[in-house]
């Protein structure tokens, strides 16, 4: 749920994105991350572990915990918690062995 | 890419030692693998009130505010999303985006990483819904979203009393604040809860969190007692330890100081550590207040300069016996036993070195 009138904090611009997670339409606020988007939309549980088959959703919120993975785009392995909400992007829950990606390499 | 100094991490120790390089002139880069500066200043919508002395008593985000345009008008680089990866054999810095990788060559580095939370351990505590308590103040205060209705917060300290108070302010239901000690020093931690009507739970313990998909339930035993409770957030709130890993790679030894954090890189009175091109503040130089992660940056920083040719010997001297006094107060004021730790830490490693500790830091040493 989207606090509308924080207790402290001045309000937050209103300005609305939509994305889809796992094909469904939602709607985002700009600025926020993709964990906070979902968390917004009820969305609690990102994905499955891969090894024990638990649920997994955001825990540290800080990049570190490496629990909120999602797809974006058809991009495995994204933090969902340090990425943030962009229009029309693609999220999908991260349920299985992920597509880990190389990169450029110099030197 | 080149560079003077290095930053690796752009919280608040992080933004101040760019301010004291930066403002000098010399090539500065910050790295932050978050999508913005400020680090845990993001969500900090508590009120600081010991901080040094040029700064007023201010929120956590409007101090952010202040350091960000204190450093905007200064020549330096900010690479946010990147993170450093790993050392070239030749000693230049891996850093990698989402898209690529490729190597810094820095001729100082200081090391800001902060500190990340500790967690507890319960069967289920991997459910989602079981957050830490910053993970829940970043939720409200940074996002706007609240992070659940009925909560319960597993931890008893300033941070997570804090939190539960903002928690609370948003509409959250707190169903109480427990920790596993039998009695809590801290009276005026308690009161303050107290005076907000949030339940706090001494020698209690959870027994295990349940729920399909996500946590919905927890048994607790209170005091010898067990207790169902209908909850849909956990809130973790067990202290901070340093963030190492960039220090570990960089072939920094390590010491062990409960009272900092536990496992904390060796340094001496410079903020230096066992390689000689890498300096150390902030939270990952031993857990601290607010005071102590600005003022610590401003001693690395200021001692990285120096060894850059870019101050003299006596400039610094002046200035590092003027900030190690400040750091001795803000930290003393939060907690003595963090600057008793911190100092002994420093002692240990000059001893190791049979480098003498610096005349001024004697004074200091006498002083605890």
């Amino acid at each position: 749920m989207y606090i509308d009138h924080h207790p402290i904090l001045e309000n937050h611009g209103n300005d609305q994105i939509s994305f889809f997670y796992d094909g469904t339409p939602l709607k985002a606020r700009q600025g926020q991350t993709i964990a906070a988007a979902l968390m917004m939309n009820n969305i609690r549980k990102f994905g499955i572990s891969r090894k024990l088959r638990q649920s997994r959703g955001l825990f540290c919120a800080s990049g570190r915990c490496c629990s909120c993975f999602v797809t974006v785009n058809g991009l495995e392995h994204v933090l969902s918690c340090t990425t943030l909400i962009e229009e029309g992007m693609e999220i999908k829950p991260n349920t299985g062995d992920p597509d880990v990606r190389g990169g450029i390499h110099e030197n | 890419m080149k560079t003077d100094v290095l930053i690796i991490g752009g919280g608040p120790a992080g933004l101040n030692a760019a301010i004291e390089t930066a403002s000098r002139g010399i090539k500065t880069i910050i790295i932050e693998e978050s999508y913005a500066l400020g680090g845990q200043l993001k969500q900090q919508t508590q009120f600081f009130n010991n901080l040094p002395k040029q700064f007023d008593r201010q929120r956590g985000i409007h101090l952010m505010r202040t350091l960000i345009d204190r450093l905007s008008p200064l020549p330096i680089t900010c690479l946010l999303k990147h993170k450093m990866i790993g050392v070239y054999k030749d000693g230049r810095i891996g850093i990698a985006n989402d898209t690529e990788t490729f190597p810094i060559d820095a001729k100082k580095v200081i090391v800001t990483t902060g500190a990340a939370e500790e967690t507890d351990l319960f069967p289920g505590w991997t459910l989602p819904g079981v957050m830490t308590v910053g993970a829940a103040q970043i939720l409200i205060n940074r996002e706007r979203v609240l992070p659940g209705k009925n909560a319960l917060i597993v931890g008893l300290n300033s941070f997570s009393a804090e939190v539960a108070k903002q928690l609370k302010a948003c509409g959250i239901n707190i169903l109480g604040v427990m920790d596993k000690t039998v009695s809590v020093n801290d009276k005026k931690l308690v009161e303050g809860l107290e005076d907000k009507k949030i339940r706090v739970m001494v020698n209690t313990v959870i027994e295990r969190a349940t729920g399909a998909g996500e946590v919905k339930k927890v048994t607790i035993n209170n005091d010898g007692k067990k207790e169902d409770l209908d909850i849909d957030l956990i809130c973790i709130g067990k202290g901070l330890a340093p963030i190492l890993e960039p220090l570990e790679i960089l072939d920094c030894e390590f010491g062990f100081q409960a009272k900092l954090g536990g496992l904390v890189p060796k340094y001496y009175s410079t903020l230096g550590t066992s390689n000689p091109s890498v300096y150390v503040a902030g939270n990952a130089a031993g857990i601290t207040c607010l005071g102590g992660i600005l003022l610590t940056a401003e001693i690395a920083a200021l001692n990285a300069l120096k060894a850059l040719g870019v101050l003299n010997d006596n400039e610094v001297k002046v200035r590092s016996s003027f900030l190690w006094d400040e750091l001795r107060s803000m930290e003393s004021e939060e907690s003595i036993e963090t600057f008793i730790a911190r100092v002994a830490h420093i002692k240990e490693f000059h001893e190791e070195c049979e480098l003498p500790l610096p005349a001024s830091f004697h004074a200091i040493l006498e002083g605890c």
